[in-house]
């Protein structure tokens, strides 16, 4: 089956919505596919049927866009995964539900695929009950069940609040909150939050929240190792500024922690997207513009696919998308002059917001400098291909001269099923440390992410074989 | 600028680059190895790391000329031998394992083909055995119904090339080679009786130079003036998920690109020499659809157990062809000192195109005779040297 439309929108979440939304108001055909088998992305994600009749839903407006979004018409492909790029550069290969294949074709392709969570391995990363933040959260939120009875929350970011928060609510004793920084006391640097009272208030309502359950919030505080038998019982916290030195124990039965969010770029990179380096996270980035076009005509990439900004980034972002293909499009429904500006306007406060808040975190680069010490010789870093620390740092000392997929290539991290989406952070970390300075006159991998490859998630032979049949019958 | 000496300028780390290092360095020589990025990340990192020891009788898709077999077979059969002991030379494991292979056919033509190819290898001294489809069936039971006969030879094999390359370069620079990655080579001249090579802060003079700079091996070459005939093309390779130990042996097809293998990581890797997207010769080749269809397709149908699997990865790796699909190694005719080793097939190749290099460098004679394997063939006129963009 071919699909061939007037815009396709790869991702469900807050961005896609946003502009498919927009594009299908003005009349355009969209398809808007996602390999979840629900609408909503990581913010908007739906409850399950059990939770929403007894609690409510906690984000009615996700369902509000959601519904909108299917009485417009739009081709809502859910559990779809894109997983390639045909030979044309343009058209995407998804699978469905049952395996069958679909091409995708359309004149304007979004891609909306947001971001993953940022994890580093520390010893005891792979007992039963140590989850991210983001895993725990969803299962507080669609199924009402915290990941544990005594959960820790632990990282890096201004999520792991409302994190907490949701833990509370779902009836866990959360023993406290471990952020690796020092966001939250007053400081010079904060002072532009000013400017953004309404994100404030949230930041104020959820730390209220956690000291009415007085739920200690520890700052400057990293994981340093977890232990336990069948599951996590223990997990101990250093200093970020000393990480190889344990401080304190905490006996809990579950353990959420995470550092954040990396663009999840696969896909803009299979499509022959420029990417960059960001400058403060150093994450590779497409080089996007203010409507999120790329250096590939008619491919935008929006959301938190283009950097990671929360929700409200995510939304604008994926209007000004919409609004540009309009505009292209010389739609009637084009926004006017003065409706760009005001969400161009948006669009910029939110990213100093982003900035501002970016600022009050450890960096990416720091975290990998810190997170890189509590992690001993043997400790597991590639789960997929068991693929320890020390195999990482001699294929990254020897020879591999500094090269993340040299490394790769001579360690197996990274090569295993989740192509490196959960070591790849840790695995460049290593490999930047070990490397001595990079010798004059070469040139190497200048972005620190490994390279993206189709599938970009494992597809079954049976769906190439039907691919590959749908080629033979169409001649 | 830094200038040294060396005996032996090695330019290309890949794994006859490594393989010369190591026999040179053994041999007491002062070695230099130059790479332009991370070595064995191009051909070497990318092979799919067959030891073909049988009659290779399959064209790659766009190969416009079949191999010689007549002349090739002994060359496998001396490289096969050679590969016995590099595990121990190099100490170190490269995952070498050597439980045989089939080579099958389909069609009445091919079945003919094998046949052919069994007396060929028979002259040869290479073992084979051909069976018809059955007997293939008996032997295989995976093979699928369509296989209406298979040549089985116990010699084939498999090296895991991610291992292969770092551990020649390892053992050479145990025996004093000195490796400089990310250095790539702008300038090759003439020096007395010898050659200055320049690359990145480096400049070396020596009296050999090596470019076994595979893809590039024409372009370092036209740095020095000498203009050679070789092809870059990018073909590419698939790669299952893990299974458990299924299948033990390599499979190929006797007329189609196609040679199918489980490696000790427990993936089935699925190869044949089908062409990627387009060549990019300053980053990664992108992989072309159509080529993993066609590819998967033909290994589902010969060992229908393949379709039950997942595929994991695909990739794409560039390697340089003679125009008569020949391996290329020698001394260029006019420029004493520059030696060039290369072609397809080059990792089966690679034990013992390293000693034979090393001959060569010490006027010794080498291990199979390759006075007809030299680079004279290819010579043409040098293109006007073309300036090397230093920021690639
Ligand atoms: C635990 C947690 C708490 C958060 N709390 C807040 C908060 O309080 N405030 C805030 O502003 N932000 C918060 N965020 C961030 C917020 O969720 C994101 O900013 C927002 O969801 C980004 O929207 P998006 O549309 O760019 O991406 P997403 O919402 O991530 O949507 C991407 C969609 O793309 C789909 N997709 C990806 N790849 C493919 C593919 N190959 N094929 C098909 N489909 C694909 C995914 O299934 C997903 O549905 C939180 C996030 C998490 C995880
Ligand atoms: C997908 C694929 C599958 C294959 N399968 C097999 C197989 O199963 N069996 C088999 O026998 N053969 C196979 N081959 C062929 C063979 O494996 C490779 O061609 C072989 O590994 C090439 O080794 P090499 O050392 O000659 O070249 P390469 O490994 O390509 O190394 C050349 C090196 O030269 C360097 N270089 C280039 N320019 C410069 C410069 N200016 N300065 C310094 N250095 C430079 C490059 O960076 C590179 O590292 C396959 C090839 C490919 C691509």
């Amino acid at each position: 089956m071919t699909a061939s439309r007037d815009v396709l929108v790869v991702g469900g979440g807050p961005a896609g919505l946003s502009a498919a939304a927009r594009l299908a108001a003005a009349g355009l055909g969209v398809t808007l596919v996602d390999e979840q088998p629900e609408l909503g992305g990581q913010y908007y994600r739906r409850p399950s049927p059990a939770v929403l009749r007894e609690h409510g839903d906690h984000r009615p407006e996700g369902g509000r866009l959601i519904a909108h979004v299917r009485s417009l018409g739009v081709d809502c492909l859910t559990g779809h995964l894109v997983w390639g790029v045909d030979d044309d550069g343009r058209t995407l290969l998804a699978t469905g539900p049952d395996g069958t294949p679909v091409r995708l074709r359309a004149r304007h392709v979004i891609v909306a695929t947001g971001a993953y969570e940022r994890t580093h391995p520390f010893p005891g990363w792979q007992l039963p009950g140590v989850t991210t933040p983001g895993f725990a959260q969803h299962l507080a939120a669609a199924d009402g069940t915290p990941p544990g009875r005594r959960v820790l929350v632990a990282g890096s970011g201004p999520f792991l609040l409302p994190v907490a928060c949701s833990l509370l609510a779902a009836g866990a004793d959360v023993v406290g909150v471990a952020e690796a920084g020092h966001p939250y006391r007053p400081s010079l640097r904060a002072a532009p939050a000013l400017r953004h009272p309404a994100r404030l208030r949230e930041l104020a309502g959820y730390v209220a929240r956690l000291a009415r359950a007085r739920v200690p919030l520890w700052q400057g505080r990293v994981v340093n190792g977890a232990a336990g038998g069948d599951r996590v019982t223990s997990v101990t916290l250093a200093a970020t500024v000393d990480p190889g030195r344990p401080l304190r124990t905490l006996d809990v039965d579950a353990l959420c922690v995470g550092y954040g969010f990396r663009p999840q770029t696969e896909l803009a990179r299979l499509l022959g997207c420029e990417i960059s380096a960001d400058a403060v996270t150093g994450d590779a980035e497409p080089v996007t513009d203010a409507f999120g076009r790329t250096s590939r005509p008619g491919v935008y990439v929006v959301g938190e696919a283009a950097g990671v900004g929360g929700v409200h980034r995510a939304r604008v972002r994926g209007a000004m998308a919409a609004a540009h293909i309009l505009l292209r499009e010389g739609s009637p429904a084009a926004p006017g002059p003065r409706e760009i500006a005001r969400l161009a306007a948006q669009g910029r406060a939110l990213t100093r917001f982003t900035a501002m808040s970016d600022a009050l975190y450890p960096s990416p680069a720091r975290l990998q400098e810190v997170l890189a010490a509590t992690l001993d010789d043997d400790t597991i870093v590639c789960r997929c291909e068991a693929v320890t620390a020390a195999a990482v740092r001699s294929a990254a000392a020897e020879r591999a001269g500094g090269d993340l997929n040299a490394a790769k290539s001579w360690s197996r991290a990274g090569m295993g099923p989740c192509q490196g989406r959960f070591c790849g952070f840790a695995v460049a970390g290593l490999v930047r440390d070990a490397a001595e300075a990079p010798p004059a006159g070469g040139a190497r991998c200048g972005v620190p992410v490994f390279p993206a490859r189709q599938p970009v998630r494992p597809v079954p032979v049976e769906t190439l074989l039907a691919l590959g049949e749908q080629d033979g019958g169409d001649g | 600028m830094s200038a040294q000496t060396a005996d032996v300028v090695v330019i290309g780390a890949g794994v006859l680059g490594g393989a010369a290092a190591f026999h040179l360095a053994l041999g007491g020589h002062r070695v230099i190895v130059l790479d332009r990025g991370a070595p064995g990340r191009e051909g070497s990192g990318t092979t799919a790391g067959n030891l073909h020891v049988q009659a290779v009788h399959t064209r790659r898709p766009g190969q416009e000329v079949p191999l010689d077999s007549a002349r090739f077979l002994p060359l496998q059969r001396a490289a096969s031998d050679r590969w016995n002991s590099v595990e121990a030379e190099l100490e170190a494991s490269v995952e070498l394992r050597r439980s045989g292979g089939f080579t099958i056919a389909e069609t009445p033509e091919q079945r003919a083909e094998l046949i052919a190819k069994h007396a060929w290898e028979e002259r040869a001294g290479i073992r084979t055995e051909v069976l018809d489809g059955d007997g293939a069936r008996a032997a295989l039971p995976l093979l699928g119904p369509t296989v209406t006969a298979a040549t089985w030879c116990p010699l084939d094999g498999y090296a895991n090339p991610l291992l292969t390359t770092p551990a020649y370069l390892a053992a050479a620079v145990r025996h004093g080679a000195r490796l400089h990655p990310f250095c790539p080579v702008r300038a090759v001249e003439r020096s007395g009786s010898g050659w200055r090579v320049t690359a990145g802060d480096l400049t070396v003079e020596a009296p050999h130079v090596v470019d076994v700079a595979g893809p590039w091996l024409g372009e370092i070459a036209a740095l020095a003036g000498i203009g050679l005939r070789m092809t870059p093309v990018a073909i590419q390779m698939h790669v299952t998920v893990r299974l458990p130990e299924t299948l033990r042996y390599l499979v190929q097809h006797i007329g189609e690109g196609l040679s199918v293998k489980q490696v000790t990581a427990g993936n089935l890797l699925i190869g044949g020499g089908w062409p990627a997207l387009r060549l990019d010769p300053d980053g990664r080749s992108p992989v072309s659809l159509s080529s993993v269809l066609g590819n998967v397709a033909q290994a589902a149908r010969v060992l229908p157990f393949v379709r039950d699997l997942r595929l994991l990865r695909t990739w794409a790796g560039p390697l340089a062809a003679t125009p008569d699909e020949m391996p290329v190694i020698g001394e260029v005719p006019g420029a004493p000192g520059f030696l060039v080793a290369g072609g397809t097939y080059a990792f089966t190749f690679a034990p013992l195109w390293g000693e034979t290099l090393r001959c060569l460098v010490e006027g010794k004679p080498a291990p199979v005779d390759v006075r007809d394997l030299g680079p004279d063939r290819l010579l043409e006129p040098a293109a006007p040297a073309a300036p090397y963009e230093e920021a690639r």
